[in-house]
């Protein structure tokens, strides 16, 4: 018996169906009227989601204030401007999701281009689909190196701050002291990205004339820090650098409370507020760094500002939030400077230009990687108040620092 | 090493080891009378945990009140735990019964590991108590500690007193030894399944506390916690109390004294190892059944 129309219209109707399921959605290239789509994932539940607390409903924010300002502007559509729109997904703190979720934003979803993810575990895996689809993604918060020397060249990195860099004016701080330090003593949690802040720190305390009289790892779940905090007790070291993240160092720092452990300085890689609304006046005297400040006048700080207080973001909790909005801000600078929603041109824009950004220039060199630095802070009487650049803050270091003696 | 030095790594590795126990005790008591290994009981730990921060935080209620707050609710939580989602497991066959309880524990786990990072934030909490410092020549322990260590001590006698002295002891160890023979008796066996979660719950509400005050807490470091309670009550015998805290004690200063002298890298390996050994030498633990038998009936 012969296939009636309806058997054709039936095979017609799912030939198309599996055609357009499969076949990638094309970006609005050269659209004047669609709005520019950002796709990207946040840890907003699992390990990660501790560094990014509210930060979808802060993207969400994002996007109302860029739209309230007048949104994107594209020269190439005789200046006209275009709303800006975001696709998020929740990516559970998990690589394997953050990987398919990635390739739907891009070809389900078909957004412009992409930000984010962050976090060196899960950008690793996603570092490869931007190139395999050719649209540009700007990484906020992702550190490692390796991942940007594979030859890719439609992602870019801004770390704020770069893993080289981390404590570099901490040190030239301490250098212009009257004496100062001759000695340190490392303590590391055993993990990729405070090793890494570590190898870079070591060499610059080396030039700076410090001797290196301890260096000690621990794992993140680390409870029990009697064993390091008598060998740093025993070395007496000027400063302590402790490289970890926030948690895992909150008992490390008690227990050298407890202990009674003396240094002329002690730095933390992280010295957040929530880690002083954690443990208190046992955080006082401790540098860090930051990598934003609210006083500063720099170029979309104001915006920043704004964002942060209408999302309920503290800036000073969550070392990496001013980090994912500068992600945001440098690829909104990227298209305006390409003029037309054309990911080849954003590419290109991304790599050759250098943006103005809160945390400081952007500019992002030949694979991809652009190196910031931060804001040196210490923690005084509870509060974290910029101490370095002296040329660019007001505070000043307390050295040696007086809770410490 | 100087026998300051041994003391003071000696003290952290027994503040840390009845931590463990702590944690441990609510574990033990499950599977002992129930036969099911609760993957979710970090889990509910840290959000006890959270939750005393929390309180801690915005009324600065003493800890021992925030415990007796926290203890009604757990003990809720548990009971209805165990009745409206694990015992109907029961009636299943064995192999279902095994599958579906860790699923429905892993599943718990998940979402009470979201369920308090969306109610009470991502951010890490504690309860940060000051209290003096005592100095004995060049050994510093603090008062917080002591505190700390001398809960315990009282939770474990607390527990001792009510599975040895009161009816619901009596039941719950009748169940753990024969529980045809305990139903014969008119125990009702399910009910008393049910009471020992809440119990457990209880002492969770307690170790909470405990734990808030020692180390900082965030919504998803309970998966580790069990982890680790799982590996003081293998060491210590399964269902065997004095056990869980022994095998606490000894895992902690273990861990402490590996990283004195091997850097503290190594100190996690000294759990698995330990647990190597007594599985292959001890199968049914350090402190094994014929004990726990012996105290059970004294």
């Amino acid at each position: 018996m012969r296939p009636g129309i309806r058997s054709y219209a039936l095979i017609a109707i799912c030939t198309f169906g599996t055609l357009t399921s499969i076949a990638p959605a094309a970006a609005r290239i050269g659209s004047c009227t669609d709005p520019v789509v950002f796709g990207t994932t946040i840890s907003a539940t699992g390990q990660f989601s501790v560094n990014a607390d509210r930060w979808v409903k802060m993207t969400q924010v994002f996007e109302e204030e860029i739209n309230k300002r007048g949104g994107i502007k594209l020269a190439g559509c005789s200046g006209k401007s275009v709303p800006l729109k975001f696709v998020i997904y929740d990516d559970q703190s998990n690589p394997t999701n953050a990987v398919s979720l990635t390739e739907k934003l891009v070809t389900v979803d078909g957004v412009d281009v992409l930000v984010g993810p962050d976090w060196t575990p899960i950008g690793f895996p996603v570092s490869p689909i931007p190139d395999k689809h050719k649209i540009p993604d700007v990484l906020g918060n992702v550190s490692a190196l390796q991942i940007f020397q594979r030859g890719f060249k439609y992602i870019f990195g801004a770390p704020t701050p770069s893993v080289f860099v981390w404590s570099d004016r901490y040190f030239d701080l301490l250098a212009k002291e009257v004496n100062p330090p001759k000695s340190i003593f490392f303590v590391v949690q055993d993990n990729l990205f405070t090793k890494d802040v570590v190898a870079s720190a070591e060499k610059k305390a080396q030039q700076s004339g410090m001797k290196v009289v301890g260096n000690e790892l621990f794992p993140a779940d680390t409870k029990d820090f009697s064993s390091i905090v008598l060998r740093m007790k025993a070395a007496n070291p000027d400063v302590i650098y402790i490289s970890s993240f926030d948690a895992p160092a909150l008992p490390l720092i008690n227990q050298m409370r407890q202990l009674r452990v003396t240094a002329k300085s002690v730095h933390s890689v992280y010295a957040t507020g929530k880690m002083i609304k954690a443990i208190g006046k046992n955080m006082e005297d401790i540098t860090g760094v930051m990598q934003w400040l609210p006083s500063l006048t720099t170029p979309y700080s104001n915006l920043v500002k704004d964002v942060l207080e209408k999302s309920d973001v503290d800036w000073t909790d969550y070392l990496f939030t001013v980090g994912r909005l500068n992600a945001y801000i440098v690829m909104l600078q990227a298209i305006e400077k390409a003029g037309v929603v054309d990911r080849e041109k954003i590419r290109d824009a991304l790599a050759q230009n250098t943006f103005p950004s809160p945390v400081g220039d952007v500019k992002f060199g030949e694979n991809g990687y652009a190196v910031m630095q931060a804001f040196s802070t210490q923690i005084q009487d509870g509060k974290i108040v910029a101490v370095g650049p002296q040329d660019q803050v007001s505070g000043r270091l307390r050295y040696p620092a007086p809770t410490w003696q | 090493m100087s026998f300051s030095i041994f003391l003071q790594v000696l003290i952290g590795g027994l503040v840390l080891g009845s931590i463990y126990a702590l944690v441990a005790f609510g574990l033990s008591l499950v599977y002992g009378v129930v036969r099911i290994l609760n993957f979710s009981h970090g889990t509910v730990l840290v959000a006890s945990a959270i939750a005393a921060s929390v309180l801690f935080g915005a009324y600065a209620f003493n800890p021992l009140v925030i415990t007796l707050l926290l203890i009604p609710p757990l003990m809720v939580l548990g009971y209805g735990f165990y009745v409206l989602l694990l015992d109907p497991l029961f009636r299943r066959s064995s192999a279902e019964m095994t599958v579906g309880t860790v699923l429905v524990t892993v599943g718990a786990l998940l979402i009470l590991s979201d369920l308090a990072a969306v109610l009470a934030g991502t951010s890490i909490r504690g309860i940060q108590v000051e209290g003096p410092l005592f100095v004995i020549g060049d050994v510093i322990v603090s008062a917080t500690n002591l505190a700390i260590m001398l809960g315990i001590a009282l939770l474990v006698f607390v527990i001792h007193y009510i599975l040895r002295h009161t009816w619901l002891g009596c039941a719950i160890r009748a169940v753990t030894q024969d529980e045809l023979g305990a139903r014969i008796c008119g125990v009702r066996s399910r009910t008393i399944r049910a009471a020992t979660f809440a119990f457990s719950y209880a002492v969770v509400a307690v170790a909470a506390v405990f734990y808030a005050m020692s180390y900082p807490v965030d919504p998803y470091v309970g998966l580790s916690l069990t982890v680790k309670a799982f590996t003081v009550i293998v060491l210590g015998g399964i269902g065997n109390l004095p056990g869980s805290l022994a095998a606490g004690l000894f895992l902690g200063t273990a861990e402490a004294f590996t990283a004195f002298f091997a850097g503290t890298a190594w100190a996690p390996a000294v759990s698995i190892l330990l647990l190597l050994v007594i599985l292959v030498l001890l199968p049914r633990g350090a402190l094994n059944r014929k004990w726990w038998r012996k105290w059970q009936t004294g």
